[in-house]
């Protein structure tokens, strides 16, 4: 494993210098070979899923057979229209729009309180907000399924949101963010008399703009991505989010008739939202990154 | 217009004293420069004044009204950084009007008016559109400070405002701010460890060591009769010579050397009054701390006689600064720089005859670093020696 990172970190720095003529030379063959290889390991199972959602049936069982196929738009659209398919897409898309919304109200209220106000011992509140990190989703899924059924919320979107909204993560991040706004600007924001409200919509959030998008960017894949919640909390098919759909599309398994291209079809299609994002936000999310690094 | 007065101010941050019990008045329009070394306190005396710290003790007055306990945003003052802390995502026009607009004092058409008298007195018209991150420094700064005065505070506070600039823009803005300063007659409060900014902008000056307030003067006063070592030192630049000595009989007595102190008739009001030590003692014995600035220290010309003692140093290194040679040298075990005619021929390891100008004699109490004697007081102009150096 430590050989790998090293492969891996001799070739990023390879693609550094590879911007500067003067240093062209690091960039040799041997290192693009290792970057390919690298590349396609990761990629291999994305694009056997792509050529397999093409196929007619989808199993793979010789080389011959990882050619695409011409049943792409066949298995698109039974998956999309008859599975309903674009359904828990949508139901998808619903849950993690709420929960990236609703993570980023708390979290910048709760950032901004724990980074400007005076609150008696802050430090401990921040620890305790930390602590809950190293209590995993699972654990707390019995009490919460409970908890929701009390509230009448099983089935409903809110069931699959709320729960989700406080994130540690994201309160860290920030915090660390609006640490490193000097402090000469929000005392200058103090001195002029700008109320809290005004700072934080017209300093703050302008200034972490950067950041913002990039945890966005993080807690979309994260929310999107889904699966044992959902499965647990929503049962009925009208309201169940894509990562579980997948299994409905499998279709008559126990007639033997798994149908693996429809399943591959559905997933490249769960794939393409995030990674849509992560394309078109490509730079805010790593600048999120160098920040927590810091 | 606004006086200010701190009175037995103290601020300790957990175990640490920063400022420890300062007394101050700051007059009406006045221009007032705190300066000393990193950790002194200045800076928290400065945000204790703009209420960003709370006082632990003792009063913030201004105009007589007591406002130790009262939000930055009411007391009417308006601050100037180190880092300019503009706004990085907003246009120099809206850094200047956003504190404005916030405060909800003020008409849009009176905002208007007064962006453009700032932009006008700042020159700073063709900044306005600009956001800071295409500004230079001192571009930043001057938006910075329009900013200040777009609000027509009561007092400006300044906390090193020129330190991130370049030496030659520094000078630019160090001349701007004071005709910024003759022109609104602001009281103004300015922060800064750079003793030459503190002498140049200063009406008067405040020293301070160790949160505690060492001189409050006027610059060239604070120059002439430092109250302690600690201003002896600071002020001045090279830094004022050291030498350990004995009083004996109206001289300063050293292994190496001996030279009298000159000493106006008892009870002569003039000398009393501009020594500023109050009562002199010159009591045989005495030990006491000699100090002279090195350029009061002069090589003589040979042929004349002023009548001075000659005191042998031997030079260590010799430093060609372009308008003078500074010479460290050794007299007997005390190490002390000598400031020479810029031409001078002389080598390091020479031994040259030095002497001194006797008007600008210091004495320090060895123990407690007060001064107790400064000889301008004693020395009438007639008698003082004029200057005669080796070219």
């Amino acid at each position: 494993m430590p050989a790998l990172l090293q492969y891996a970190k001799r070739g990023v720095d390879a693609l550094r210098r590879d911007r500067s003529t003067e240093t062209v030379r690091g960039a040799s063959p041997g290192t693009h070979l290792q970057l390919w290889v690298l590349v396609l390991a990761v990629v291999f199972p994305v694009a056997v899923a792509v050529i397999v959602s093409t196929k007619e049936t989808g199993v793979v069982t010789s080389l011959g057979d990882l050619l695409p196929g011409s049943y792409a738009v066949e298995n698109y659209r039974e998956a999309l229209v008859d599975y309903r398919f674009g359904r828990f897409m949508w139901n998808s898309l619903a849950m993690s729009l709420v929960i990236v919304v609703g993570k980023l109200v708390v979290s910048v209220f709760a950032a901004m309180a724990v980074v400007y106000y005076r609150i008696p011992y802050k430090d401990l509140v921040f620890l305790f907000i930390l602590f809950t990190l190293l209590l995993p989703v699972p654990v707390r899924f019995v009490p919460l399924f409970q908890l929701m059924n009390d509230l009448g919320w099983s089935n409903t979107i809110l069931a699959i949101t709320v729960p989700y909204v406080a994130s540690a993560t994201t309160v860290f991040i920030l915090r660390q963010h609006f640490l490193s706004i000097p402090a000469s600007i929000v005392e200058t924001a103090k001195l002029d008399g700008v109320g809290p409200l005004r700072f934080m919509l017209f300093v703050l959030l302008p200034m972490s703009k950067g950041v913002l998008v990039g945890v966005s960017i993080i807690m979309f894949v994260y929310a999107w991505n889904q699966y044992l919640w959902p499965l647990i909390i929503i049962d009925s098919e009208a309201n169940q989010v894509a990562q579980v759909g997948l299994q409905l599309l499998q279709g008559d398994v126990q007639g033997g008739q798994l149908s693996w291209s429809l399943v591959m079809a559905g997933s490249t299609l769960t794939l393409l939202p995030p990674l849509l994002l992560m394309i078109v936000f490509r730079k805010p999310l790593l600048k999120t990154f160098n920040i927590q690094q810091k | 217009m606004t006086t200010v007065t701190l009175r037995n101010l103290r601020k300790k941050f957990d175990d640490v004293v920063a400022v420890d019990g300062i007394d101050l008045d700051v007059e009406d329009g006045e221009f007032l420069v705190i300066v000393g070394p990193s950790g002194c306190g200045k800076s928290t005396t400065l945000r204790l004044l703009a209420g960003l710290e709370s006082a632990t003790d003792g009063r913030i007055e201004m105009d007589g009204r007591d406002v130790t306990a009262v939000e930055p945003k009411d007391r009417n003052v308006a601050m100037v950084f180190q880092n300019y802390a503009l706004y990085p995502h907003m246009t120099g026009r809206r850094n200047i009007t956003f504190g404005m607009k916030s405060s909800g004092d003020f008409g849009d058409e009176e905002i208007e008016r007064r962006v453009a008298e700032a932009a006008d007195t700042l020159d700073i018209a063709d900044l306005l559109d600009r956001k800071p991150e295409a500004m230079s420094g001192g571009e930043r700064q001057r938006v910075a400070l329009g900013r200040a005065i777009v609000r027509d505070p009561d007092a400006f506070l300044m906390d090193e405002p020129l330190s991130n600039l370049d030496a030659k823009l520094r000078i630019e803005m160090r001349a701007e701010l004071a005709r910024l300063h003759s022109t609104l007659g602001t009281t103004t409060v300015y922060v800064t460890h750079d003793q030459t900014e503190a002498m140049t902008l200063g009406e008067r000056v405040v020293v301070m060591n160790d949160g505690g307030i060492m001189q409050v003067d006027e610059p060239q006063r604070l120059y002439d009769f430092p109250a302690n070592r600690f201003v002896a030192e600071f002020i001045g630049d090279p830094a004022m010579n050291m030498i350990p000595v004995d009083v004996e009989d109206g001289r300063a007595v050293h292994d190496a050397f001996e030279i009298p102190l000159p000493l106006a008739d008892a009870g002569d009001p003039v000398a009393a009054d501009r020594n500023g030590v109050g009562e002199e003692s010159l009591d045989d014995g005495r030990r006491a701390v000699l100090g002279v600035r090195p350029e009061d220290f002069r090589l003589p010309d040979p042929r004349t006689d002023d009548g001075l003692p000659r005191i042998d140093a031997t030079v260590n290194v010799r430093e060609p600064l372009g308008d003078s040679l500074l010479l460290h040298c050794s007299i007997g075990d005390a190490s002390c720089n000598v400031q020479a005619a810029p031409r001078t021929d002389v080598g390091a390891g020479e031994t040259v005859s030095v002497t001194y100008d006797p008007a600008r004699l210091h004495l320090f109490d060895a123990e407690t670093g007060e001064a107790f004697y400064h000889s301008e007081a004693h020395v009438s102009e007639a008698e003082r020696p004029v200057p005669a150096s080796v070219e």
